[in-house]
């Protein structure tokens, strides 16, 4: 119980500290960070859970964001069913896609998603111009109706909403870490071999893996589009395929707050330094190659070992205290 | 489809094909003796396109440019070689990957730096047309599939004529014995990183005058270099021949058919390819151990 709560406090700490950030932050930029934490949490499980790299995640998040943006331009109004259409979407392509990748060794897979997206981009600036639009994108917002509770259309509502649906993907990961499910993944990562002689097939651990991550990827794909009323192909363009990556190692590779300290600080520093120097992918490639070098391990990744160390301190002056105060 | 632009079709493939080929091949030495993905060729390949530009821009004669990006980009994968993969060797694959992603992306901020966004046009060097088969064809798109031959035939003999290139070729077995035939392998591995990035930067010099110049002319290419890597199978020099040679055709055919395909039906190929062959055409079965 003790321990339970120790593991769920932690999350609601995270979250309230993002909520309180809510008071002195522009909303435009929290929104940001809350869906850009939703886009790297599934990175963050490939490749830190399963032990794959995509450079493909933004053709997901395009088939999430173009799924949503044909029902709300093309067929309907409401945002949720839009959202939901978009998730169903990301969950059919990966679903479909998935046998075939997850076959592969790691270094291919790397390379066929990012041909993959590649090719989405293709397929919406080109291919499917008839219906995308081409470069000039869908614009919609003026198709979201208002619903009743939470308002989408109003981005004071739409933060209450993407907070709550960071949240319960954020506990969702945290519940299958805990599970057996969770350790397979894990197992599969460091080694499959062994995994194969305790009778799990790789394949399925992987393909799960694979279809739950990019689920989730084309979640924060719908969110965006419900936000910003408006997809464009520049969304799954090769040129930002690393962002996810670079923010899941940016935060930390695998740890749980990882996805959004390292968000926070991504779409921080974007905004601050863009304001200083035009030239954004000169900073973010070599800011990629300077973590890379100095050890990999990210924001979080430093800064966990240093505060579980400062609690557990904390920690251990309580317990002693307590075993004197059972031995009187 | 009529017999001329059947013709024409197939000298553009050709043409695109070499390209292809030339840069794939820095991606599959790399690959096949370091074991490292090196996503930074695509660099060297605009590095040359653009010193191709700068120098024929100031001595008015293309092929001086061309030389030009082929030493350029040599030195830049010398220095990128020395400053960063020279740390990474030991790591995994994925972390090559995604370190030699980093530099792309930088190194397209510094090209922005230099040389702004605008594409740019280059002059291409021959203007003259060939008659073959009653189709007139630019010689430039011959010239071109000539120096990627005459690269294949070097690249060859140097893997089997060259201590050097015996040594490599080894390497791609088995790295640990070839150190433990007192060959210096960390020399081996720069040189094999230059010879990757030259190729790569020539064949961005040898393509300038077909496109245009611009930032991102890397990224536009990656997803068909990895197509070719990926076909013919990753650390096989013979592999990326043969798959540079049908994603050109592919390319080129598929668009005369109907444009879209050109895009498409190379990814097509690929994924039925993994299909049937997850390691590629040529590809071993081999890993980083």
């Amino acid at each position: 119980m003790v321990k339970a709560f120790h593991w769920w406090g932690g999350i609601l700490l995270a979250f309230a500290l993002l909520a309180a950030s809510r008071l002195f932050l522009p909303l435009p930029f929290l929104n940001e960070v809350v869906i850009f934490s939703i886009y790297t949490m599934g990175c963050n499980f490939l490749l830190g859970r399963v032990g794959f790299i995509s450079f493909g995640q933004p053709a997901y998040l395009a088939v999430g964001a173009y799924a949503t943006a044909f029902y709300l331009f093309y067929f309907g109004t409401n945002p949720y069913m839009g959202i939901l259409v978009g998730v169903l979407a990301g969950a059919v392509v990966s679903g479909i896609v998935g046998p075939l990748f997850v076959r592969l060794r790691s270094d291919y897979f790397a390379l066929v998603n990012l041909a993959l997206a590649v090719i989405v981009f293709y397929l919406m600036q080109k291919v499917l111009a008839g219906i995308t639009h081409g470069d000039n994108g869908l614009w919609f917002l003026t198709n979201i109706a208002s619903t009743p509770v939470l308002d989408l259309s109003r981005p004071n509502h739409f933060f209450i909403f993407a907070f709550l649906v960071a949240l319960a993907v954020w506990a969702f990961y945290k519940y299958l870490d805990d599970t057996i499910y969770g350790a397979c993944c894990l197992a599969t990562k460091i080694n499959e071999d062994k995994l194969k002689f305790l009778g799990y097939s790789n394949y399925n651990v992987r393909l799960l893996a694979f279809v739950i991550a990019n689920t989730t990827t084309a979640l924060a794909g719908a969110m965006y589009a419900v936000y910003l009323g408006f997809v464009s192909p520049e969304m799954s363009s090769p040129s930002r395929a690393a962002d996810p990556v670079v923010v899941t190692i940016l935060g930390g590779v695998g740890t749980l707050y990882g996805p959004i300290v390292g968000a926070f600080a991504y779409t921080g520093m974007k905004d601050v330094i863009s304001k200083y120097i035009g030239n954004w992918e000169l900073f973010i490639g070599f800011l990629l190659v300077f973590i890379m070098l100095a050890g990999e391990k990210g924001i979080w990744g430093t800064l966990q070992p240093r505060l579980e160390k400062l609690f557990s301190r904390n920690k251990a002056a309580a317990q002693t205290a307590e075993n004197e105060e059972a031995k009187r | 489809m009529d017999a001329q632009l059947l013709t024409s079709g197939v000298i553009f493939g050709l043409s695109i094909g070499s390209i292809f080929f030339l840069m794939a091949i820095g991606l599959s030495l790399c690959f096949g003796l370091m074991r490292i993905i090196s996503l930074d060729q695509m660099l060297y390949y605009s590095v040359g396109g653009y010193i191709t530009y700068s120098l024929s821009l100031a001595t008015g004669n293309v092929w001086l440019g061309v030389l030009g990006g082929l030493v350029v980009s040599g030195i830049a994968a010398l220095a990128v070689e020395r400053l960063v993969f020279r740390r990474i060797y030991e790591r995994e694959l994925t972390f090559s990957m995604i370190t030699s992603f980093g530099i792309l992306i930088g190194g397209i901020g510094v090209i922005k730096f230099f040389w702004g966004v605008v594409p740019r046009p280059v002059p291409v060097p021959i203007e003259a047309q060939i008659s073959i088969l009653g189709t007139d064809v630019p010689v430039y798109r011959l010239v071109v599939v000539g120096v990627a031959a005459l690269v294949y035939i070097g690249l060859w003999l140097f893997l089997n004529r060259t201590i050097t290139g015996k040594a490599i070729r080894a390497g791609i077995e088995d790295v640990e014995h070839v150190e433990g035939l007192g060959i210096n392998v960390s020399r081996l591995f720069t040189i094999t990183f230059i010879i990757a990035g030259s190729l790569s930067g020539l064949a961005g010099g040898l393509h300038a005058p077909l496109i245009m110049v611009d930032p991102t002319m890397g990224l536009e290419v990656l997803a068909f270099v990895f197509m070719v890597v990926i076909i013919g199978g990753l650390g096989s020099i013979k592999g990326t021949l043969v798959s540079a040679f049908i994603v050109g055709q592919v390319v080129s055919i598929g668009s005369l058919i109907y444009a879209p395909l050109a895009q498409m039906a190379p990814f097509a190929i690929m994924l039925l390819i993994l299909l049937i062959k997850p390691t590629g055409l040529y590809g071993s079965a081999l890993l980083k151990k």
